[in-house]
């Protein structure tokens, strides 16, 4: 048996992936009217077998590699793109812990997925997201392992799963913080436990509040979690946070990108659907007639086959960086810009989905604009690739600054 | 904390960690089949040392200037003290720039897991050479 999926595997993972996004597609309205995280979905996601998509075979998953995970996210996000973003978060995590793990947190952790856990990852904060060190504490106790204290505020999936991934400082006995910058750094870590609450969103030292009220991505379930004295046992200490995430993750950042992308094909199809067939029968306007088909007009054709070229571009943008990834070749960029550079794929699908939303809204007419339509659903979503790590702007800082910086070392 | 007087004393003291680790079995065994030659570049005293992992070899001064390396490591001397002894966080001082590592990524990043046993050979190469005022705490 090949330890990389083979064609005729993805291919099946693929057709999987198909039938999962016409669900979501169809569920996906009403959560968003509801701004619900679709529990009932939990069962259909688990029996696609896709839950354990990108676990290494050796630990009994399907071997999916980061290109091959891109190509069914953004199948299952062309479905319904809110839903998609929820699960989307486990398959991050799957891929950051496979290269942070310890053999045995592997076989065990990465052994439940290929058994149907589910994993979330809420790291943000308040004070600043994810670039923010964890003002939540990790508490070391008598009989070893740490207690969690804080909160955090972006936890998306949380209402699905069963085994939560998180960051938190380690502190004294007496719960106090590192007092320099560098020592917060080099106790800030990575943690896995078990997450168990019932259906109140209440957990043993862990409880969900449910407070997501946003723009769009309704059906994320994106709530806040509070660590009131959460255990984690010893061998749930993973890494250095900063130290061990700089090294994978293109899982967090390509993945968003394959978001946008699964959602730009789907702006294309159903601007489409619309625009090959409206009538707006007799007008006097840019154009004059007694029949005018929106099809033959300039502006709409030069317009759908813009969506089109982007939507070929970010494909190619997002595909071709998964592969150079699978090859290698991140191998020849300077190390400082590894991060950055992955993240390019995502800033430019990001801004390509949320221009491309808008223009299929103009294109559309008004009647995108009402509620319920899907363009103003997929306005609304796509919005909110502005804030996924790395956002545009710190992509370009982080770039200029490194290219801008003086060969000496600053010390 | 104390700092090196010359070049001298970091080919004493670090060259001769580097010494210890290449014939180390666990070092011997992770690089022996790879290409990972790093040239460790030091400011304040200026110093360099190459360490030939697969070669299992170690130069140091002028003879480490132009031998050819596959990554490069810049680093103060201080800085490189207090990394040797594992006092440096590798991923904030690359970010604050008070490190610069060259070179292939795969391969520089193959450096890092190898780095912790070497902590104890440096501070007990400083300890037995009465240079306990350049351990950090
Ligand atoms: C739908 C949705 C779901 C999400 N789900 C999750 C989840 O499951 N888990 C999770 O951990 N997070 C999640 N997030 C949070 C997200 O990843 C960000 O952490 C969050 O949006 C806040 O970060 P920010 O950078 O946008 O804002 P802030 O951190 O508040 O930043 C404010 C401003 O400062 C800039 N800035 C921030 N840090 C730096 C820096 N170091 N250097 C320079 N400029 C900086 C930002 O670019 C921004 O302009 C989710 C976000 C969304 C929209």
């Amino acid at each position: 048996m090949s330890d990389k999926m083979t064609e005729d595997e993805f291919e099946a993972a693929f057709a999987a992936a198909t039938e999962l996004s016409e669900y979501f597609r169809e569920i996906g309205p009403d959560c968003d009217v509801k701004n619900k995280f679709p529990k009932q979905s939990i069962a259909k996601f688990k029996k696609s077998g896709l839950v354990a998509l990108n676990v290494p075979k050796e630990y009994g998953g399907l071997g999916a590699d980061i290109l091959q995970t891109s190509k069914i996210i953004s199948e299952l996000s062309r479905g319904d793109s809110a839903i998609t973003l929820a699960y989307n978060m486990h398959f991050i995590m799957v891929g950051m812990c496979m290269g942070l793990f310890s053999e045995a947190q592997n076989k065990e952790w990465l052994g439940r997925v290929a058994d149907g856990d589910i994993v979330f990852g809420p790291f943000s904060e308040q004070r600043a997201g994810f670039s923010g060190l964890a003002d939540m504490t990790a508490v070391p106790q008598p009989e070893g392992g740490w207690r969690l204290y804080g909160k955090k505020v972006w936890g998306t999936l949380s209402e699905a799963a069963n085994i939560v991934t998180t960051n938190a400082t380690i502190t004294d006995a007496d719960g106090n913080l590192p007092d320099t910058f560098e020592e917060r750094v080099e106790q800030e870590s990575f943690f896995v436990a078990e997450f168990k609450v019932d259906a109140k969103g209440q957990g043993d030292g862990v409880r969900i509040e449910r407070t997501w009220d946003a723009l769009g991505m309704h059906a994320t379930g994106t709530h806040t979690i509070h660590f009131e004295g959460f255990y984690v046992p010893e061998d749930g200490f993973v890494c250095s946070w900063r130290g061990g995430a700089f090294g994978v993750l293109e899982w967090a950042s390509l993945m968003f990108a394959s978001i946008y992308l699964g959602m730009q094909y789907r702006v294309l199809e159903e601007a489409r659907a619309v625009l090959s067939k409206k009538t707006l029968g007799a007008t006097f306007g840019a154009i004059a007639a007694a029949e005018t088909k929106v099809a033959n007009v300039g502006h709409i054709i030069d317009g759908i086959g813009d969506m089109a070229s982007r939507v070929e571009l970010s494909r190619r943008v997002v595909h071709r960086t998964c592969q150079e990834l699978v090859d290698g070749y991140d191998d020849n960029w300077p190390v400082e810009l590894r991060f950055p550079y992955i993240g390019l794929a995502k800033t430019f699908t990001a801004e390509n989905v949320m221009y491309m939303t808008k223009r299929a809204m103009s294109l559309v007419g008004g009647s995108s604009f009402r509620r319920g339509a899907i363009f103003e659903r997929l306005y609304r979503d796509s919005a909110a690739s502005m804030f996924q790590p790395l956002n545009a702007d710190q992509s370009c800082t982080y770039i200029g600054e490194q290219l801008l910086a003086p060969e000496e070392l600053s010390d | 904390m104390s700092t090196f007087k010359d070049a001298d004393e970091v080919y004493a003291y670090i060259g001769k960690a580097m010494e210890a680790c290449v014939v180390e079995p666990a070092f011997v065994e992770a690089t022996k089949d790879g290409s990972l030659v790093v040239k460790i570049i030091q400011t304040a005293p200026d110093a360099t040392i190459l360490v030939d992992f697969p070669g299992q070899k170690v130069l140091c001064g002028d003879a480490a200037v132009d031998a050819p390396s596959t990554v490069q490591l810049r680093m103060s001397s201080d800085n490189a003290n207090r990394f040797w002894q594992g006092k440096l966080n590798f991923t904030l001082a690359m970010a604050q720039r008070k490190i610069k590592l060259e070179g292939k990524r795969s391969t520089a990043l193959g450096l890092l897991p190898l780095t912790g046993p070497i902590f104890d050979t440096y501070k007990t190469i400083l300890a037995d050479a009465g240079r306990t005022d350049l351990i950090v705490d």
